[in-house]
C-alpha cells in the first residue's frame, strides 16, 4: 500500500530531474543556433566554447587561474561563514547585543561590497589576500543576518524547557539553538557561496594579478573572446557543483528534520 | 490513500530550487514576552530604549573609526578620519549627487525590467508543472553564475554605457525575482485555488486577484534581494568600466590618493544601499500585511 506509490514518487522525480536535463539541452542548443546564425566575433558558438573550455583544463590555466582562485573562494568563504554564525548566534540569542548592533549591521551590508575593493587595494595590495578579505566581507553578511534572525525568533519554550532539564552554555547551544536554527544557517550559507563566487570575480578583475576573474578580463583585452566566455563558464560549473555539494552536504545533516518541518508546514 | 500522496508531495516541492531567503525584519516584529512585560515597562519604553541602543551602536562605531585613524593603527594613506570624510562629503557634495543620480539611473532601469520579465515568466513558468521541471537545472546552473563575470563581455558586445549597465542589472536581477515568483506561484494552496476556480475566476483573473497575492510576500522578498544585488552590479560595472557613478567616483579618488574622498563615496554608496533596502521592507511592510502575519502563524 505504501510501497507502491513510492516507487511511482521516485520514478516521477527521475523523470521531472530527467526533463530538468532537457531544458538544459535546449538552452545549449538555442546558444548554437543563435551564434551560428549572427556569425559575429563577438558571440562564439556553444560547441566552439566547450572546446576552448577542453584546451585550457591541459593548460596552465588549472595551476595558475583556476586554483588559487578556488582556494580564494573557499578561505574567504569559511572566514564568513564562522564569523556569520558565531555572530550571528550571539546577536540573535541576546537582545540588548542585537540593538545595540542593529543600525550598524543595516548599514554595513546594505553597503555594496565591491565599494571597497579600492580600500582593499590600498591596504592590502594586488593579489589574493584583498580577493580574500573581499570575499569574507561580502558573503559574512547573508550568513550573519540569517543565523540571527532565526535564533531571535527561536520559540522561548524551547530554550526555556532545555534549560529547565539543567541544559546549559555550550550544551544548551549545540544540543538545542543550532539544530533548531541550522536551516536558516544553510539557507544563508548557500547564499553566501553564490555571493563570495560573484564577488572573486570583481575583485580579480580589479586587483589581482592571476585568478578566473583576471583570466577573464585579460582574455577581453587581447581579444579572446571564445577564452572570456569559457571563462565564464568555468565559473557557472564552480558555482554548480559547489551548490550541489551543499545541497547534499544539507540534506544529509538535516535528514532528521525533514520530516518534522514537512509534517508541520503542509 | 491520501497520506503518502502528501507526502510525495512535500518531498518534491523541497528539492526544487529553494526561494532566497530575506526575512522580513522578523527580529522587530519580535512579541514582547510576558516577562518583560512584568517588569512594568511599558511597550513604548522598550521600544524608545531599542532606539537608543541602535543609534548608540552606530555612535559606537563612528567613534572606533575615528579612534583606530587617530592613533594610526591603519595608515592615513589607507583610512581617513571621520571629519576629514565628513567634510570631503560637505565639499564634493554636488559631484557625489550626481554620481548617485547616475548610479540610480542604471539600476532603476535594470531593475524595473527584470521585475516585469521576472513576475511574468516566474508566474507562468510557476503554473505548469512540466515547464518547471525543463527550466530547473538551467536554473540551478544560471543562479549561481555570477553575472559579474559577464562585465568584460558585455562591455566588448554592448560598449560602455547605459544600456550595457541597465543591461547586465536586469539580467542579474531578474534570477531572484523569476526564482520565488515561480516558487510562490507553485507553492499556492491547491484549497485556495479549487475554491476560486468554485467561485468562477478563470485564466487571469484567477492569477491575478488569487495566485499573485497569495505569492506576493515570496516575490516581494526576492525583489529586495534584486534591490541590493542591482546596486552590487550596478557599482562593479562602474568600478570596472568607469563609466561614471558612485562605483567610478571611489576607484577614482583612490587612484587619485584622495582618501578622504575615497571615504566619502563609500559612505555615500552605503547610505544610498541602506535607503534603498530599508525603503522598500517599508514599503512591502506596509503594501503586504498579510506577509508577516503568514510568517507569524507558524
Amino acid at each position: 500500500m505504501i510501497r507502491a506509490p513510492r516507487r511511482a514518487a521516485r520514478l516521477r522525480r527521475a523523470g521531472l530531474w530527467g526533463l530538468g536535463w532537457v531544458g538544459l539541452g535546449v538552452a545549449m542548443l538555442v546558444w548554437q543556433v543563435v551564434a551560428v546564425v549572427k556569425h559575429s566575433a563577438l558571440f562564439p558558438t556553444f560547441t566552439a566554447t566547450v572546446s576552448t573550455l577542453w584546451q585550457m583544463l591541459t593548460s596552465s590555466f588549472v595551476t595558475s587561474d583556476l586554483i588559487p582562485s578556488v582556494i580564494r573562494l573557499l578561505i574567504g568563504f569559511a572566514i564568513s561563514a564562522l564569523i556569520g554564525i558565531v555572530v550571528g548566534l550571539l546577536t540573535g540569542y541576546y537582545r540588548a547585543v542585537r540593538e545595540w548592533t542593529t543600525a550598524f549591521f543595516d548599514f554595513s551590508r546594505s553597503l555594496p561590497t565591491p565599494l571597497l575593493i579600492p580600500v582593499a587595494l590600498v591596504l592590502f595590495g594586488l593579489g589574493g589576500t584583498m580577493v580574500v578579505v573581499i570575499i569574507a566581507t561580502a558573503a559574512v553578511w547573508p550568513v550573519l543576518i540569517n543565523t540571527a534572525n532565526a535564533t531571535a525568533a527561536l520559540e522561548p519554550t524551547l530554550v526555556d524547557t532545555a534549560r529547565c532539564l539543567g541544559l546549559r552554555g555550550p550544551a544548551l547551544l549545540t544540543k538545542v539553538i543550532l539544530p533548531a536554527v541550522s536551516p536558516q544557517i544553510f539557507a544563508g550559507l548557500r547564499v553566501g557561496i553564490s555571493v563570495s563566487l560573484a564577488v572573486l570575480v570583481v575583485a580579480e578583475i580589479l586587483g589581482g594579478s592571476s585568478g578566473i576573474g583576471f583570466f577573464i578580463s585579460s582574455a577581453q583585452q587581447s581579444f579572446q573572446i571564445t577564452a572570456s566566455y569559457a571563462g565564464v563558464l568555468v565559473l557557472c560549473l564552480i558555482g554548480w557543483v559547489a551548490d550541489s555539494l551543499f545541497l547534499l552536504v544539507e540534506r544529509r545533516l538535516l535528514r532528521w528534520q525533514r520530516g518534522i518541518v514537512g509534517g508541520v508546514h503542509d | 490513500m491520501g497520506g503518502p500522496d502528501k507526502a510525495e508531495k512535500v518531498r518534491a516541492s523541497s528539492s526544487r530550487e529553494a526561494p532566497d531567503l530575506v526575512a522580513f525584519e522578523s527580529v522587530e516584529t519580535q512579541v514582547v514576552s510576558p516577562a518583560v512585560m512584568g517588569n512594568f515597562r511599558s511597550r513604548r519604553n522598550v521600544r524608545v530604549r531599542r532606539r537608543l541602543r541602535m543609534a548608540g551602536g552606530v555612535v559606537i562605531a563612528i567613534g572606533l573609526w575615528e579612534l583606530v585613524s587617530v592613533t594610526q593603527l591603519v595608515s592615513s594613506t589607507a583610512l581617513s578620519s571621520v571629519s576629514a570624510t565628513a567634510a570631503a562629503i560637505g565639499s564634493n557634495a554636488g559631484v557625489l549627487f550626481s554620481a548617485v543620480g547616475q548610479t540610480l539611473e542604471a539600476w532603476a532601469v535594470g531593475l524595473a525590467i527584470a521585475t516585469v520579465a521576472g513576475v511574468i515568466m516566474g508566474a507562468l513558468v510557476g503554473r505548469s508543472r512540466i515547464a518547471d521541471a525543463l527550466t530547473e537545472t538551467l536554473v540551478r546552473m544560471m543562479r549561481p553564475l555570477p553575472s559579474l563575470a559577464l562585465i568584460p563581455i558585455a562591455i566588448l558586445v554592448a560598449g560602455l554605457g547605459l544600456k550595457m549597465t541597465a543591461g547586465l542589472v536586469a539580467f542579474t536581477s531578474f534570477w531572484p525575482i523569476f526564482i520565488n515568483t515561480r516558487y510562490g506561484v507553485a507553492q499556492v494552496e491547491r484549497l485556495l485555488l479549487e475554491t476560486a476556480t468554485t467561485l468562477g475566476l478563470r485564466g487571469l483573473a484567477l492569477i491575478r486577484s488569487v495566485v499573485l497575492p497569495a505569492a506576493a510576500p515570496l516575490i516581494a522578498s526576492g525583489f529586495q534581494v534584486a534591490v541590493g544585488l542591482a546596486l552590487v552590479v550596478t557599482v562593479s560595472v562602474e568600478l570596472v568600466g568607469g563609466t561614471g557613478g558612485i562605483g567610478s567616483y571611489v576607484l577614482a579618488a583612490q587612484q587619485g590618493n584622495a582618501v578622504a574622498n575615497m571615504y566619502a563615496g563609500i559612505v555615500v554608496g552605503g547610505f544610498l544601499g541602506w535607503v534603498l533596502n530599508t525603503g522598500f521592507a517599508g514599503l512591502f511592510r506596509r503594501l503586504l500585511p498579510w506577509a508577516n502575519q503568514r510568517e507569524g502563524s507558524e
